[in-house]
């Protein structure tokens, strides 16, 4: 009789990226996981995850943060084993992790990292103390929407306060919804909006700062470029740069600068600062063919945003199918970028480009909004493993290339 | 005084720029970064950078198959 070992898949992270890259695979391997032929465990302590474009409604639109999460159990296809434990250690030679406070080597013939990024406050001193944020999670946002209901005057500070950060426009968005929310109060005159960001214009891609650079000025919202935050005073209310320069606010609304997973730091393959080092296109970790990192985790030169976990996830996903079955399909990620940047008032525009385009220069519509709203409603079914059609519908394919 | 070698090869806009405001966070007055990129908008990029920022812009250098710029931290406070 001939007996066929087991193949193992292990993912570690529950967010977008390893939800999407696990239901894929239990979909698609559903007959092999049946035949005990493969399995696929998923790695990742949290028992809840949340809908992360999110935390802007809840910040600036007063969204209950209850709204926007989903418990993980209701989440992960019943063909992948969910472990709820943070992994520790992770050794690519000898194909195994170890999981927090344990001994036990866990193997595995194929691995996906998709452990995502988070606010690092230990870069920029004072900014803890100082700063809310719309970054770490939907209470912490919730803060700040408590916050903007009792201001009446005053200066408002909000911006780019270190690299890297997740999802690129959302300092720009909450400069626009703070716009919109002081406007409707009827109370926008007697307040100041003033956003800092470290590039040398509004927004990093050029073909979108000239975009949204009239919405600027037709709102009076002050922009202050190449501004490089270095330290925060939360006692004199006044940010420093690292060229000397300051800045008073009242209100400060900064996104920090973001990290990578503990785990990662120092490993032999992610880069200094943590980010795991990637072929750009193959998405496998450095000369190791049968590990890949996804999402927020990699060091590749694209937006840290949730649509490029979940289209990397499909890449992945589809490599692995494929080296099972033993097909020589082998997809590469274009680089493809979708990021919507909403900019008040119902209207947004989208920042996309591939490894090889120019970010497009598209103005602010309604239709953008609504489709943006769209891709908010399909989110968690996303997740699941749904909709894929639509995706490759929506992205006419361009996220891939065989 | 250090020197900064950043590998931003294959990048595009923005991120050589990226890369080079993280070297630049960590660097010291004095400190040297070179930043290799193939994106052709890196060289008039950090030249604005560097005006705005006051550190200065040392040299730029088209090497055939990338470019090559060299910058000497002269602009954080003391």
């Amino acid at each position: 009789m001939k007996v066929i070992r087991m193949k193992k898949i292990a993912i570690i992270g529950s967010g977008a990226g390893g939800l999407i890259t696990s239901s894929k695979l239990a979909k698609e391997l559903s007959k092999e996981i049946k035949n005990e032929e493969v399995s696929i465990t998923l790695y990742d302590k949290k028992t809840e995850q949340e809908f992360q474009p999110g935390y802007l409604e809840v910040a600036f639109r007063g969204t209950d943060p209850s709204k926007i999460k989903k418990r993980v159990n209701k989440l992960v296809n019943p063909g992948v084993n969910m472990v709820y434990e943070n992994v520790e250690k992770v050794d690519l030679a000898n194909r195994y992790i170890r999981t927090e406070g344990s001994d036990k080597n866990r193997d595995f013939d194929y691995l996906v990292i998709s452990t995502g990024a988070s606010p690092d406050y230990e870069q920029i001193p004072g900014l803890k103390e100082a700063n809310r944020d719309f970054h770490t999670n939907a209470d912490k946002s919730s803060l700040i929407y408590n916050e903007i209901s009792n201001i009446k005057s005053g200066k408002i500070v909000v911006g780019i306060g270190g690299l890297p950060y997740k999802c690129p426009p959302s300092p720009n968005e909450s400069a626009f919804m703070l716009d919109e929310y002081f406007t409707r109060k009827g109370i926008r005159d007697k307040v100041e909006i003033v956003y800092v960001t470290p590039f040398t214009r509004i927004y990093s891609a050029e073909s979108i700062s000239e975009v949204i650079e009239p919405i600027y000025k037709n709102r009076s919202i002050e922009s202050i470029t190449t501004f490089n935050t270095d330290t925060v005073d939360p006692e004199k209310k006044e940010i420093t740069s690292l060229e000397g320069e300051t800045l008073k606010y009242d209100h400060l609304f900064l996104t920090p600068p973001h990290k990578t997973a503990g785990f990662l730091k120092g490993s032999e393959y992610s880069d200094e600062d943590g980010w795991v080092k990637v072929d750009k296109k193959d998405l496998h970790i450095t000369t190791y063919d049968n590990a890949f990192a996804i999402g927020d985790t990699t060091n590749i030169p694209i937006s840290k945003a949730g649509v490029e976990a979940h289209l990397e996830g499909i890449v992945v996903g589809s490599n692995i199918i494929g080296d099972i079955r033993g097909t020589d399909k082998n997809y590469k990620f274009t680089g493809r970028t979708q990021c919507s940047m909403e900019t008040g008032f119902h209207k947004a525009t989208f920042v996309v480009g591939t490894y090889d385009r120019p970010v497009e220069k598209i103005e602010p519509s309604r239709m953008n909004y609504m489709e943006k709203k769209v891709m908010e409603e399909i989110y968690w079914s996303s997740l699941r493993g749904h909709y894929e059609w639509l995706f490759k519908y929506h992205f006419k394919e361009d996220y891939f290339q065989d | 005084m250090a020197t900064f070698n950043v590998n931003s090869i294959g990048t595009a806009c923005p991120g050589p720029i990226t890369d080079l405001i993280r070297a630049y966070k960590k660097a010291q007055n004095g400190d040297m970064i070179v930043l290799v990129a193939n994106d052709p908008g890196v060289v008039p990029d950090a030249k604005i950078w560097c005006e705005r920022t006051r550190n200065e812009f040392v040299s730029s250098k088209d090497t055939g198959d990338s470019l090559e710029i060299t910058i000497k931290v002269t602009g954080k406070k003391a």
